[in-house]
């Protein structure tokens, strides 16, 4: 497959604190990349590597197949991003923060007014950006990671501060970036909702370590419910359900069901009576991704 | 590389009060001896044969505190323009390498530098004309007490740059300027090897032209010192 970022035991430290060690990133081309962590995983220090801010500890980062420390230059040229709290000349105006940026990028002028109707700033191009509102900062930091036609958008928690139509307007650009311009996004996020609802790819980070890389299909699998039924001898009634060809797990002294229709938990349900079990108690075990998102970052905090 | 970053930091200086800084330290420092010789010309006509060298004598004696204090000023404004909002993260994830972002602030700086010192000779040179002053305008020392202060000074713009673009904390470039400009206002009293002091244009041989020299030679070192420094730094 092939991978447009690709990292190999990133680290960095500050002294005693390691932010990240030994991360593994792959971001395979055209996904939207979801980068999920705690606050304080590490997430902003990855970015920043991954843009050349900071110099990793030791690893190494290969943006489109290069290898970052050698062409950081040449790369950067395909990347656009945004990084935290959006950066602004206060004193300009949103056209003229984004022509200091156009004149280095050496893009069109078009290209201005073309980023500016993507995120909605058109009718205020010649207001100082001083008296914009969060939102519309946030807005502008988006219009500037798109100024160079990017191939790589990185985004850092870029739905912080805006309000909920604002965040539906973002995430609707995000998803239609990757199908109508082939690019690749990297967003990173504390919301699992938040990236539930846009990325294809997940990467949960906690302490500085990558714990979960996959596509969302599989993280999905891991929230799908289970029926679980408590009965006075689990094992036994797990096999009599084998037995009778019904699919079950045997975990922690009880039996979980992994069909949810009615009918076939009903089957069971009567399989198990007939055969002299105690039901106990049927319950449907709700995972969501949050709690599997909380309960990856936990065990990788008691690791 | 450079042009575009000269081109984007020009846009980035609109309206933040650097031009009008570059315009008010000459007309400052000429503005002092329109004051001085408009109370006492007469005076002033009698302390010596020379009074176009004179003037220019008097003029020069505010030079080195104008250049200065607009040293000190001018890069803290530089820096705080990118700290305002941390837009160094935003600038250094361009592609641009981070020594042209360091040269193409050095060269702002230097070039409104400069300006100064051509607007202080031009400010001179009328108000000069204006006093009538004598037809034997002393053209080189026009320019030597108006250019010679600026390459004299260039040490002290490449460690006052260094200081402000690498400190998160902008009171540490502010009071390391104000110590400076204390410095150069007591540039009588300091030893030669002082940065401080090269401004004046004093040393003990008498030769202007040495503190060009050395101001030129340690500008370079300075500068270069500082840009790897920036270079070198992760940008927060």
């Amino acid at each position: 497959m092939e991978y447009v970022v690709k990292t190999k035991g990133l680290t960095k430290n500050f002294g005693k604190e390691k932010p990240v060690t030994g991360l593994d990133m792959k971001i395979p081309k055209g996904e939207v990349y979801g980068f999920l962590g705690p606050n304080g995983a590490g997430k902003t220090t990855t970015i920043r590597m991954l843009l050349g801010l900071m110099k990793p500890t030791t690893g190494t980062i290969h943006i489109f197949q290069k290898d970052l420390r050698k062409e950081r230059v040449n790369i950067l040229k395909r990347v656009g991003s945004l990084v935290e709290n959006p950066s602004y000349y206060p004193h300009l105006t949103a056209y003229e923060n984004l022509e200091a940026l156009r004149k280095i990028l050496g893009v069109p002028k078009k290209k201005i007014y073309e980023v500016l109707e993507i995120v909605r700033l058109s009718d205020v191009a010649n207001k100082k950006v001083k008296g914009f509102s969060l939102g519309m900062k946030q807005r502008l930091g988006i219009a500037a990671s798109l100024l160079n036609n990017p191939e790589l958008l990185i985004l850092d928690e870029p739905t912080n501060g805006l309000d909920p139509s604002g965040i539906i307007e973002i995430r609707q650009l995000i998803k239609r970036l990757p199908a109508e311009y082939g690019m690749t996004i990297l967003i990173s996020s504390h919301l699992l909702s938040e990236i539930d609802q846009m990325a294809t790819t997940v990467g949960i980070v906690t302490n500085g370590k990558m714990i979960f890389q996959d596509s969302i299909e599989v993280m999905r699998m891991l929230s799908q419910q289970k029926i679980s039924l408590k009965v006075n001898n689990s094992e036994q009634a797990w096999r009599s359900l084998l037995a009778k060809g019904i699919k079950a797990d045997y975990k922690d002294d009880t039996v979980l069901l992994s069909e949810h229709s009615n009918k076939k938990i009903a089957e069971a349900v009567r399989t198990l009576v007939q055969d002299g079990f105690s039901i106990y108690r049927v319950e449907e075990e709700k995972r969501s991704l949050e709690d599997i998102f909380l309960q990856m970052t936990r065990g990788g905090k008691e690791g | 590389m450079i042009k575009k970053l000269l081109s984007s930091d020009f846009l980035k200086i609109k309206r933040k009060g650097f031009w009008f800084l570059t315009f008010l330290g000459p007309f400052g420092v000429v503005a002092l001896q329109m004051v001085n010789y408009g109370v006492r010309k007469d005076y002033l006509l009698q302390q010596s044969d020379n009074d176009w060298d004179y003037y220019l004598l008097n003029v020069s004696t505010f030079t080195p505190l104008a250049l200065v204090l607009g040293i000190v000023i001018l890069t803290s404004f530089m820096a705080s323009l990118e700290n305002e909002t941390n837009a160094w993260k935003q600038l250094i994830s361009l592609p641009v390498s981070k020594m042209s972002v360091y040269l193409s602030k050095f060269t702002v700086l230097a070039f409104l530098l400069l300006i100064s010192s051509f607007i202080l000779m031009l400010f001179t040179l009328a108000y000069g004309v204006f006093l009538d002053l004598g037809e034997e305008i002393s053209y080189f020392e026009l320019f030597k007490f108006s250019f010679y202060p600026y390459f004299a000074g260039l040490p002290i713009l490449a460690l006052q740059l260094w200081i402000a673009t690498v400190s998160q904390n902008q009171g540490i470039p502010i009071t390391i300027g104000i110590l400076g400009v204390i410095f150069t206002y007591s540039a009588f009293i300091l030893p030669d090897w002082m940065i401080w002091k090269w401004p004046s244009l004093i040393n003990e041989w008498n030769e202007p032209i040495i503190n060009v020299l050395l101001g030129i030679g340690v500008g370079c070192l300075l500068y270069i010192v500082g840009m790897f420094d920036f270079t070198r730094r992760d940008v927060k």
